[in-house]
């Protein structure tokens, strides 16, 4: 709720003040921003009756005067450049310029110069940087993310305007919330440790009068750390309800796009798939694809009891209550088509990829032991003709992540027939990946197999067994979320960066996954969070990862590297 | 939440570098403002020199801000006149609702008077909110243009806003009525109810009495009968009407329900308003280069030029004939 709150408050703010009709101008980043946190009956009722993207307003050349306009765009340079051309030949009565971020002294002057006609009321700073897009959870949609994978010499412009977008979003989280947080990074990770250095120096030093906040509340933690830590779970198959979606279809700003994958009626093309204003997604988005099934069931007979009492119209009492109750019978009508549709085409692809089969082999390799039993099952699976080969890839990742070291005659015979099965996939993506992600490169105890104590609890849970064999992996984010509840977050591993350490019990923790989180680790927040221990945990990444979105960094990453002469 | 306003610092530099592009002109900022009177004052003027242009008055609150300097303030498009309109009928109809609200709760208390001019005034109110209910849409269509530009989603988006607006208002109206519907047959029921009683009881004991006072009560009888009835026909009266008014409501919020965003949906995003303007504005350009090259390579314009190539080659034959013969 806190950061969706936030983004509102900050638009409800930019909105009061100025009265009359007015139109808003976002730039690309800025929309999702606000597309995920306000409605557009919301900006109707006040009275916004015009949305733009700053490119393309300079396209028409009609004079608007009766309007006025708010601008809430990105401090880039791009923009800056947008609204000089906009100043020198303006179109609207009045202009209000809001920043999402900070404005260096050189862009006022800019804007300034080019305000020939004094048309701009004011110019402000309200950090809604990041899209909000569960209550905790966001993300920042950063378009080349396969960068962090890459050393600094390869790119190193490229890889500076990505780590100024994050530390940004994380300088907006930390303002938006009106903390200074102290911050630790993951050791082995270089641009964890960069992204870490650079916030400090933003936070302590260049704008420490900014983030001066009272001293009196207890500086939350901000850990950072690096995706190829956990390189697992993006690659599993998803079985709760928001990371199916993603994982099989795909979603985007809280937005699915159905219209890829089949025949669709045409208003359910586009849905959304939203927690605030969906309460049966709400009440079912961590549920586990079974139960789904038997909820959205009992919705649909709910559904059909309402529309057969609404069928018998005699009187004209029926007739005024009927009307009386059309918009939400339409509402909910809309409501449980979505759903079903969904999960109608989410069994399809399940159906016709043999899922349940790869994915019980995926959680064998991600949770248990056995890596003879572990090796027939990817054979035989690579053996299959229907199953798809960006499958078969994952099967040899994850069987690669996790005996690396164990067999590798092994591991070559599968690569050989993962080569020979699949062309396209270029050989060498499973060992960029191993180059990048292997055990050599990780710190957290991926698999439970490092110390004793891990060993013990994995042995304990499979005598026990599981509820259910599709979802019982655990990413490895829930371990570092229990260890810093019990205050164990070892300072081997994830240093402190300065001199500002913890002081009392913590109360608040912000944990950045540089190179993107998952829908499952969102819920595993979001469960941590709902379990009352005194801490209250925000998840934040450079974008929303699924599988594929995960192999195409990789590949691009793998492109990048060969043709670059830097990388050994 | 933190913010930061800029605005200070903005207008210092904005200052600094003006005295330094045009440091002849005195133009100091005091006479801005007393000036920011005329521009408005003289377009007053203008619109009643030329009674074609439809004069709107400008919506904001404070004109002084909104034109200082070379720029004018523009006179926004004659539809801002149907909407404030329809805005002010809504409002109006709001203040006629609260009254009907009060009109309400003192016709259903109980009364030694005949109440008709309650009936009468609620009956009044009624109809005066469905007019300004009615009116308003009939008005709101006239808001919908034709054509992607930005004006025509302006005008869209406006209606959407009032659409919403005049829906939110019938609906309430609409409860109101049937609650005064069902508490107003609630009392007649028990009106009836006692009425029927005591006939019940006076027939009883006139069996018992002799003829003459068997008349007499049959009179008495007979103008209570009467009196009730003529109550129950008017009461039955005011239910149809009001039953009338729901149904017309019902026939406009039909009408207002494909304009009204459905809230939680796919059209009720911000990014896909966008991106459906893009597309639109997109797929009239195509249409246009379309018609455009189907003009240029059109039937019609190759006829004529056919046509024009042979009356030339029939003047030069007639003049070779003349010269030749």
């Amino acid at each position: 709720m806190v950061l969706v709150s936030a983004v509102r408050d900050y638009i409800n703010r930019m909105l009061q003040d100025i009265s009359g009709m007015k139109v808003l101008i976002l730039d690309s980043q800025t929309v999702s921003i606000v597309s995920v946190a306000y409605s557009q009956s919301e900006l109707l009722q006040k009275e916004v009756f015009l949305v733009e993207l700053v490119d393309s307003i300079s396209k028409s050349k009609e004079s608007m005067s009766h309007l006025k306009a708010i601008f809430f765009l990105r401090p880039t340079s791009e923009n800056i450049h947008h609204l000089r051309r906009q100043l020198a030949s303006p179109r609207f009565g009045e202009y209000h310029l809001f920043f999402s971020n900070m404005l260096k002294d050189t862009q006022i002057h800019i804007l300034a110069d080019s305000d020939e006609h004094e048309v701009v009321q004011q110019v402000q700073e309200f950090y809604a940087d990041f899209v909000a897009s569960d209550p905790f959870h966001f993300s920042l949609n950063v378009p080349s993310n396969h960068l962090y994978m890459l050393p600094a010499v390869v790119d190193p412009s490229n890889l500076q305007n990505f780590c100024d977008r994050v530390v940004d979003g994380i300088a907006a989280i930390f303002l938006a919330l009106k903390r200074r947080p102290f911050i630790r990074y993951q050791r082995t990770s270089d641009i964890a440790k960069r992204i870490a250095q650079e916030t400090t120096k933003l936070m302590y030093q260049q704008e420490s009068g900014l983030f001066d906040f009272r001293r009196t509340d207890i500086s939350p933690l901000l850990l950072i750390i690096d995706r190829r830590d956990d390189p697992v779970t993006p690659l599993l198959n998803q079985w709760t309800y928001q990371a199916m979606v993603h994982e099989l279809i795909g979603i985007q700003d809280n937005k699915v796009d159905l219209r890829s994958i089949g025949k669709i009626p045409k208003d359910q093309q586009e849905v959304v798939l939203s927690s605030e204003q969906d309460a049966f997604f709400k009440a079912n988005m961590y549920e586990n694809f079974g139960d789904i099934g038997l909820n959205i069931k009992r919705l649909v007979d709910e559904f059909q009891q309402i529309a057969k009492s609404n069928q018998k119209i005699q009187t004209i009492e029926d007739m005024a209550k009927f009307v009386d109750n059309y918009p939400e019978y339409k509402k909910m009508h809309g409501n449980v088509s979505k759903h079903v549709t969904l999960v109608t085409e989410m069994s399809k692809i399940v159906e016709e990829h043999k899922l349940m089969l790869v994915s019980q082999t995926e959680q064998d390799l991600a949770c248990n032991g056995g890596q003879v039993a572990a090796f027939e099952a990817v054979t035989n699976l690579l053996n299959n003709e229907s199953i798809s080969d960006i499958d078969c890839l994952r099967l040899v990742m994850l069987y690669a992540l996790r005996y690396e070291k164990e067999s590798p005659v092994q591991l070559m015979q599968l690569f050989n027939k993962l080569a020979s099965r699949s062309p396209k996939y270029k050989p060498g993506l499973v060992q960029f990946l191993l180059k990048q992600a292997g055990v050599d490169k990780r710190t957290g105890d991926l698999y439970g197999n490092r110390d004793l104590l891990n060993i013990a609890r994995n042995m304990a849970r499979g005598l026990k067994g599981v509820e259910n064999v599709y979802t019982q992996h655990q990413p490895l984010l829930f371990q570092t979320m229990e260890s810093i509840t019990k205050g164990r977050l070892r300072d081997v591993d994830y240093p402190y960066i300065g001199n500002h350490f913890q002081q009392g019990r913590l109360q608040e923790v912000v944990i950045f996954i540089v190179g993107g989180t998952t829908y499952e680790e969102s819920r595993s927040v979001a469960l941590q969070n709902a379990s009352n221990s005194g801490i209250r945990f925000i998840l934040g990444g450079s974008v929303v990862l699924n599988s594929k979105r995960f192999l195409k960094d990789l590949e691009e990453a793998q492109r990048i590297a060969r043709s670059s002469p830097a990388v050994v | 939440m933190a913010s930061r306003n800029r605005t200070i610092i903005f207008r210092r530099y904005r200052d600094a570098l003006k005295s330094v592009r045009a440091p002849a002109s005195s133009s100091p900022a005091s006479s801005l403002t007393t000036s920011a009177g005329g521009p408005v004052i003289e377009l007053v003027s203008t619109s009643l020199i030329n009674p074609n242009r439809s004069y709107a008055p400008l919506s904001t609150e404070d004109p002084g801000n909104s034109s200082k300097g070379a720029l004018t303030v523009g006179l926004p498009p004659a539809w801002v006149d149907v909407s404030e309109e329809i805005a002010a009928n809504v409002q109006l109809a709001r203040t006629r609702m609260a009254e009907l609200a009060k009109a309400h709760a003192k016709a259903l208390m109980p009364s030694f008077g005949d109440g008709k001019e309650d009936q009468r005034l609620i009956e009044s109110l009624s109809q005066e909110i469905t007019g300004l209910i009615k009116r308003s849409e009939k008005k709101l269509q006239r808001l919908s243009a034709a054509g992607p530009s930005e004006d025509s989603n302006v005008r869209k988006n406006v209606q959407r806003s009032l659409a919403t607006d005049l829906q939110n208002l019938s609906m309430e109206l609409r409860k109101k009525q049937s609650t005064y519907l069902k508490r107003l047959r609630q009392q007649k029921e028990g009106q009836d109810g006692v009425d029927l009683e005591m006939n019940l009881n006076g027939n009883r004991s006139t069996m018992e009495d002799d003829d003459l006072d068997n008349m007499v009560f049959n009179e008495h009888q007979m103008a209570k009968l009467k009196k009730s009835e003529a109550l129950t026909a008017e009461r039955e009266r005011e239910i149809q009407q009001v039953v009338d008014s729901v149904n017309e409501l019902a026939q406009i919020m039909k009408d207002l329900s494909v304009l009204v965003i459905d809230q939680g949906t796919i059209v009720d995003r911000i990014d896909y308003n966008i991106q459906n303007v893009a597309t639109t504005v997109e797929e009239g350009l195509k249409q246009l280069q379309k018609a455009e090259r189907t003009q240029k390579h059109g039937g019609m314009v190759r006829c004529a030029t056919v046509l024009i190539i042979m009356c030339f080659i029939m003047l030069v034959l007639l003049i070779l004939k003349e010269i030749f013969l």
